[in-house]
């Protein structure tokens, strides 16, 4: 398959990031809900609506379109994800040198959904 | 990553920028500002220069020190750039972390806030009498030439804004150019205030995250005084109440703080942490019937820390079944 081939340092870079989250980012258990864990909540969501826009564009909705991906299935995608998830697509998302590798980040979001759909990873657990 | 220094920088530059450069790089916040300024369409008062700020020429690499030191002795904190090149000054990078930038202010009593990358914030910070401490991209990206300056100032009509930068303590530069050495750092800036006090381009969530942060390395009385500002500003706030209400806890009176939550859980009653909150403190001061109730609240309502809900009613039945 042309988009298996197309894995780049990118996506390992990303995968590494996401292990290395979801092993330290087990929440310690307490009766309180911390304000740390407040912030963090916040932050994630405010990541998250960073994302939702990033899907509501119209050269992002092409790009998923010419893969075969529907926005608005991506964007239900996107209320579904975790916090160590939707951070290290934002950290791919504010990497992005304006006007470029925009593709390569569609790529690896696409490419994760068809290893989640194919059940080789479990990163996106909605699907 | 060389941060600071000028001299290589220029004459480099001065070749490159000329030819490369001149008009492929748009400074689209300065246009609209100043479009905006024209038709009379702003809201500022110009021109303002905060001549007050204090100045500490920067030795070579240290304009981190020099610019945190600017901004921190502006608001009436006792510091040399000497004294914080220790906390910020990374020798191996000639130069200082936007973090550690951040942090620094904090450990000596002001909460750092981070303004959203936007010329008008700074402008605003600057019309209210804060200098901003602002990170700048001299170079190019391919050559980057790392900068920390401190906003002191602005015309308008002139289209300039005036730094304390480097060498020269009024550096007029136009805002175009800032913008573009601005922008090449991913226009971060930031402003040190007071506990208590709010920067006047806050907002509500930038706000509570820059109180978590501060409350790390802060006194109680700091953080206290942080939240209460806070929610005198944004009195519907669910996050600020509840990280006040979480320091009283701290400080060790489940009393008063069941009396916060109380009210918190009355103004939210759709918070589950709220009522799990309550229910811990309900348990706490001994109520078990209610903290019963508010438990299986927050379990019902569910959502990111289920699990701790889940927990705190199971620990509030086996007090029950103890009893």
């Amino acid at each position: 398959m042309k988009i298996f081939s197309k894995m780049s340092k990118g996506i390992a870079t990303l995968l590494v990031a996401l292990f290395t989250f979801m092993s330290v980012q087990a929440p310690v258990m307490a009766a309180m809900v911390t304000t740390e864990q407040l912030a963090y909540e916040q932050h994630t969501e405010t990541q998250r609506d960073a994302l939702r826009d990033f899907f509501s564009r119209d050269d992002v909705a092409a790009q998923l379109a010419e893969r075969g991906v529907d926005v608005n299935a991506a964007q239900d995608r996107v209320g579904s994800l975790t916090a160590a998830e939707v951070a290290a697509l934002h950290q791919q998302i504010d990497d992005l040198p304006a006007g470029e590798g925009l593709g390569v980040v569609i790529g690896i979001i696409v490419i994760f959904m068809l290893l989640d759909i194919a059940g080789v990873t479990d990163i996106f657990p909605g699907i | 990553m060389q941060f600071c220094s000028f001299r290589l920088l220029k004459s480099v530059l001065a070749v490159l920028l000329t030819g490369a450069l001149a008009g492929c790089v748009g400074a689209p916040q300065s246009a609209a500002l100043l479009a905006s300024w024209d038709v009379q369409a702003l809201p500022l008062h110009s021109p303002i220069l905060l001549d007050n700020v204090p100045f500490f020429a920067q030795d070579e690499y240290q304009c981190g020190p020099a610019a945190l030191a600017t901004v921190l002795v502006a608001d009436g904190v006792e510091v040399t750039p000497e004294e914080l090149v220790d906390q910020v000054y990374v020798p191996a990078r000639q130069g200082s972390l936007q973090i550690e930038m951040l942090a620094a202010p904090r450990r000596m009593g002001r909460l750092s806030y981070p303004l959203l990358p936007e010329l008008q914030q700074v402008l605003d910070e600057v019309a209210s009498g804060r200098p901003v401490l602002v990170m700048q991209n001299l170079g190019l990206e391919r050559f980057p030439q790392w900068h920390y300056a401190v906003v002191v100032g602005y015309d308008l009509d002139r289209g300039e804004l005036t730094l304390r930068s480097g060498l020269i303590r009024d550096y007029r530069v136009s805002m175009r150019v800032f913008e573009r050495t601005w922008s090449r750092a991913g226009r971060w800036a930031f402003v040190a205030v007071t506990p208590g006090e709010i920067p006047v381009s806050a907002n509500e969530q930038s706000y509570f995250q820059a109180v978590t942060a501060f409350q790390g390395a802060a006194s109680a009385v700091d953080s206290q005084a942080a939240y209460a500002a806070g929610l005198a500003r944004w009195p519907q706030s669910l996050e600020l109440a509840m990280g006040q209400a979480n320091l009283v806890y701290d400080s060790g009176d489940p009393q008063r703080t069941r009396d916060l939550y109380l009210d918190i859980v009355a103004r939210h009653p759709q918070s589950a942490a709220a009522h799990n909150n309550l229910a811990q403190m309900l348990l706490e001061t001994g109520d078990l019937d209610l903290a019963e109730e508010h438990a299986r609240r927050a379990v019902a309502l569910g959502g990111t820390f289920s699990d701790v809900y889940a927990e705190t009613l199971q620990a509030i039945r086996q007090e029950a079944a103890d009893r």
